[in-house]
């Protein structure tokens, strides 16, 4: 048997596989995250288990409510102040004083260190007695030098001292967590892996001895590269594990699809505050290098999410100019929308959905779903109106994975779950153009399916930053980042033996041009290491064939089947399916 | 609004942030790609600015008269046109314009070249005295690849100019594409309902916040540092009369002999940005949110200028003061931020082989709310630093120092943001032009708040004066410490 177990804001999922059936269990999650897993376990009769995979929003929090470690930053001298200065650019245009989030690592625990090195080499030898900090009352150290993403030499003296000054506390240098160019955002990855690791280790020690308290094997931890990693690996680089359950989600996506026959996709998983988007292709979750959390660039493999401020609990509301416009203000689990009946006042986007006759009375959980209150609280917002706004939005995310990526949506299928996903899914096939629909009967515990089946996964980044043709021999599988001389921006293509034509190709396909007589670039080689996740065998579900509009009850969701559409499952599969009948289908009624 | 216009609104937005991205992305000069000196915009069929990509303010309500420049020429649907002329549709000749048509518009790109040719290497000489000394002039020109060979030939890195150029291209190739495409899903004519809509509702929220200003005339007082050591005074006169507002120049100083002149254009993007800071920061950028707002110069002024007056450190330096000028007006009437840096600190280094410009951020003047941010540019510009890694992958250059200028900020019940010091030594013989500002006169504080540090410029330890244009020896530092913003309210008692 396989386990899956995915902590989130409200609920703790877990989905048990095995022997060809699927159990799934959702407890609210506690203030302790360990236990919620021990709970969610429990709760799903988690027994006899092999594999245990766990995904996890500790790393999330600890960022977001800033309760990681006492972390100080070492740069070279006269850089001190590199995570103040950012990139010089203001948190917004118009409002002048507005703040960017205080970075991890105040001023005063900043230090410098003499010594530099170039793109050349050591321009000035390293001088470790100018180094007078950090104090001995830090918990973390982050060091970020110049060009150490080539020559990490400086930084691994300047690592080692530390390690000897100060027992005990975490030192993580640049080269070890991003060895890529561009020495703020390194420097900013650094310090949140720093940041986190103490508050991250603990709480993956703590999991691990609580599970091997109560039989389970220790758990694989999900990273955001949407592969899993052992719990000490994990613990090891924090900041790799960042969007760990919405990763999960995605990879759930991706074989739930690929089960259906289905290799290339989007998924769309809409919470009750957010949603995700993510492009698949050829089986496999689109991945970036890139992403900003918290306010923070960090880079380091993740899949590559659109995330829309827009979710079921979002607030609907008018602006001054007159427009409407949802969220991200949110009801969040407490009070919730305004049909929860647990004193929420303001309308939101479920509040619509229900007075539209697309949720039924009661839902999972058994609550009762008020629609007198959801009326007041809209007061006179027409519903439908409110649907099309939000899924404007998430529309806007779609096409940005797509169309502004050179994909073609009609040829894609969009993967619908999340609590809210498979309301919307068909408008948004329709607007987008896709096909057909896809809708897990897992929808509302996608992520930890996920992360019962998810493959293991060592990503590796190897930094060039010189001309391709002297790249010398390059691994046979993996991915290049390459550019023009002279651009700042890489596109990133699959390796292969005629690598500068598969760039010229990929430039072309974005850019609309190709320029075969200037010189490449080769920035980066991105390989990884893989162990495939195992086999994902879903119960078939009782075979429907419903015509919309028509509503569908599903484990932790509701499928909103629009009229023209029809909903099937054919009973070998456990996910609907559904299709856009032509106009002549439709108005034969079949 | 009706709520399908709402959506097409949307999607018009997205079509410049695409260009937006297309035209970053694809780059080659460090200023667009890694600064993002650059905007991008769609346009109505007459003419007027319906969605813009915002990474510049300066570009903000300075498009619409390229737009107007190329309506002139009649031109027709695949016509590609180029220009940088100040005046006629430019702001400096460094911000080169392309502009073509569009099923129901134009689509609009505009990017800061790091050389169009002047006397001395990179965009921004600090001692021009006419148009023509400043670089390559391009009247609203119809482009083509014998037009774009003959033009780059012109300007130094002719490759690099080339690879910017069609970088801008590709953001009007996707622009066209877009719009087919929206223009296929959405019919022709709602697309065009849509446009109407957005340029109506950014006016009513503008006049909304107009509305809520005090009515009445305040005026306000500021100076330039001119090269020569003497003063360019700027006077700005604010009526405010229910829903919109006036802006007067009378009593600004006439063109002069340097550089810090500047078009109307110009003028007109630094007064938007004030209104807009004031009355609704977060208004879609459409032309209609400067309906209700009215600028007037006297013409041969300063901030009016008339051919062939130079105005390179116009569209950088007179803009950020006229913002300052502006603000205090609005002072009179109602609370504003106190003055930030006032400058760009324009540094170009450039010889036959490189050039490289770069801005330097400051101090940000503190709120009636807030303590103003350190080390940002403050008004008319959001460019990024260039990392230093890049800038040494990339250039002869080497940064020596980097970092906050702690104390620059000024005093007060909310502290001025700090300034930064930047220290970059060249490695290979080059010239240096220097544009620099307030670093005579401090950034002011407002409300009894205290002024910030002036911003001085040095060479190897040796004061520079703020304009400077001279050579380098390789091994040469030249170090910018750039001015703290002012303080807002007395210091509380007890600190």
């Amino acid at each position: 048997m396989i386990l899956g177990v995915d902590v989130g804001g409200t609920f703790t999922d877990a989905v048990l596989l095995g022997d060809g059936g699927l159990r799934t269990a959702k407890v609210p999650t506690a203030a302790r995250q360990e236990q919620s897993v021990l709970a969610a376990a429990r709760a799903v009769g988690a027994e006899a288990i092999e594999r245990f995979t766990h995904g996890t929003t500790a790393a999330t929090n600890a960022l977001l409510e800033r309760k990681g470690a006492r972390t100080a930053f070492v740069a070279n001298a006269g850089f001190e102040h590199l995570l103040h200065l950012r990139r010089q650019d203001r948190a917004h245009l118009y409002r002048l004083c507005e703040a960017h989030p205080e970075p991890l690592v105040p001023l005063e625990r900043c230090h410098g260190v003499r010594g530099r090195i170039g793109p050349e080499g050591v321009i000035t030898p390293l001088d470790l007695s100018s180094l007078t900090g950090p104090a001995d009352d830090v918990e973390a150290v982050a060091i970020c030098l110049l060009f150490a993403f080539r020559d990490p030499l400086h930084e691994r003296a300047v690592a080692d001292e530390l390690r000897r000054r100060l027992p005990g506390v975490r030192v993580v240098a640049s080269h070890e967590v991003s060895p890529e160019f561009r020495e703020y955002e390194r420097a900013s990855t650094t310090v949140i892996d720093a940041y986190l690791g103490p508050a991250l280790s603990g709480y993956l020690e703590a999991l691990g001895r609580a599970c091997g308290e109560v039989g389970l094997p220790e758990p694989l931890v999900m990273r955001s590269s949407g592969g899993v990693a052992t719990l000490a690996e994990v613990a090891a680089h924090p900041a790799l594990a960042l969007v760990s359950g919405p990763a999960a989600g995605v990879v759930g996506a991706a074989r739930v699809a690929r089960l259906a026959g289905v290799e290339d996709a989007i998924s769309l998983d809409m919470g009750g505050t957010s949603t995700d988007v993510c492009l698949i292709s050829g089986g496999e979750a689109g991945r970036a290098t890139e992403r900003e959390v918290a306010g923070f660039p960090l880079r380091l493999p993740t899949v590559d999410l659109q995330t829309v401020g827009a979710g079921g609990g979002s607030i609907v509301w008018r602006d001054p100019g007159g427009a409407l416009r949802v969220g991200p203000e949110s009801a969040g689990a407490d009070p919730g929308p305004a049909c929860y009946g647990r004193g929420g006042v303001r309308p939101t986007v479920t509040d619509a959905n229900l007075l539209l006759g697309r949720l039924p009375d009661r839902i999972a959980g058994g609550l009762a779903l008020d629609s007198v209150a959801a009326e007041r609280a809209l007061a006179g917002i027409d519903p439908a109106e409110a649907i099309e706004v939000v899924n404007a939005e998430m529309l806007r995310a779609l096409r940005l994975v797509s169309v502004e990526r050179g994909v073609d949506p009609r040829e894609l299928a969009l993967v619908a779950f999340g609590g809210a996903g498979p309301l919307h899914a068909c408008a948004l096939a329709e607007e987008l153009g896709v096909g057909s629909v896809l809708v897990p009967a897992a929808a509302g515990v996608l992520s930890a399916v996920g992360l019962a089946v998810g493959d293991e996964r060592r990503d590796r980044v190897e930094s060039y930053v010189r001309p391709l043709e002297e790249a010398g021999e390059l691994p046979v599988q993996g991915e290049a980042d390459l550019r023009y001389r002279g651009q700042a921006f890489e596109l990133t293509v699959p390796l292969e033996d005629d690598l500068a034509g598969a760039f010229h190709r990929a430039h072309e396909a974005r850019y609309g041009y190709a320029d075969p007589e200037r010189p490449i670039e080769l920035v980066a080689v991105r390989t990884a290491e893989i162990h495939s996740g195992p086999p994902l065998t879903l119960p078939p579900a009782e075979p429907l064939e419903t015509l919309g509009p028509a509503r569908i009850e599903l484990e932790g969701a509701t499928c909103w089947v629009r009229p023209g559409w029809v909903g099937v499952r054919d009973g070998t599969s456990s996910t609907l399916r559904l299709k856009r009948l032509s106009r002549e289908s439709a108005e034969s009624g079949t | 609004m009706e709520l399908e216009l709402q959506l097409i609104g949307a999607s018009l937005r997205s079509i410049a942030d695409e260009m937006g991205a297309v035209l970053v992305r694809s780059a080659f000069s460090a200023n667009i790609k890694e600064r993002r000196d650059c905007s991008t915009a769609v346009f109505d069929r007459r003419g007027r600015m319906i969605a813009q990509a915002e990474h510049i303010p300066v570009h903000l309500g300075a498009m619409p008269d390229a737009v107007a420049a190329v309506r002139a020429h009649d031109p027709a649907p695949d016509d590609v046109f180029i220009l940088n002329d100040p005046f006629a549709g430019g702001t400096h000749l460094p911000d080169i314009t392309v502009v073509t048509r569009t099923r129901v518009g134009f689509a609009v790109t505009r990017a800061h070249h790091a050389d169009v040719g002047a006397v001395e290497p990179g965009s921004l000489p600090a001692e021009s005295r006419t148009l023509e000394e400043e670089g390559v002039v391009i009247p609203p020109t119809r482009l083509d690849d014998a037009v774009l060979g003959a033009l780059v030939a012109r300007m130094r890195n002719p490759d690099e100019r080339r690879g910017d150029l069609r970088a801008q291209l590709a953001a009007h190739r996707l622009a066209a594409a877009r719009f087919d495409e929206l223009c296929g899903r959405r019919g022709k004519a709602r697309v065009e309902a849509a446009m109407d809509e957005l340029h109506a509702y950014s006016e009513r929220r503008v006049r909304g916040g107009i509305a809520r200003l005090p009515d009445g005339c305040f005026e306000a007082r500021d100076a330039l540092e001119a090269a020569e050591g003497s003063e360019l005074p700027l006077r700005a006169a604010v009526t405010v009369s229910g829903e919109e507002l006036t802006i007067d120049f009378a009593g600004t100083a006439p063109q002069h002999d340097g550089n810090l002149n500047c078009p109307l254009a110009v003028t007109r993007s630094a007064c938007y940005f004030v209104v807009r800071c004031l009355t609704d920061p977060d208004v879609p950028a459409s032309g209609g949110a400067f309906a209700p707002v009215h600028v007037r110069a006297p013409e041969g002024c300063l901030v009016n200028a008339l051919p062939p007056a130079a105005v390179a450190a116009g569209n950088v330096e007179t803009s950020s003061r006229i913002v300052d000028v502006v603000f205090a007006a609005f002072g009179r009437a109602v609370e504003v931020p106190a003055q930030g840096q006032g400058t760009m600190n324009n540094l170009t280094l450039g010889n036959d082989r490189f050039t490289y410009y770069e801005t330097v951020g400051g101090g940000q003047g503190a709120c009636p709310d807030a303590d103003g941010p350190s080390g940002v540019h403050v008004a008319m510009s959001n460019t990024l630093s260039t990392p230093a890694e890049a800038l040494e992958l990339g250039y002869p250059l080497r940064v020596e120092r980097h970092e906050l200028r702690p104390g620059s900020g000024g005093l007060g019940r909310h502290r001025g943001g700090d300034g930064v010091v930047r220290e970059l030594r060249v490695l290979d013989a080059c010239r240096l032009s220097l544009v620099g500002e307030r670093r005579k006169r401090s950034p002011q504080g407002v409300r009894g708040g205290e002024p910030g540090a002036p911003g001085r410029n040095l060479l190897n330890g040796g004061e520079l004066p703020a304009k400077v244009t001279r050579d380098l020896s390789a091994g040469d530092v030249v170090r910018v410490e750039t001015p703290g913003g002012g303080g807002f309210g007395p210091v509380p008692n007890g600190h």
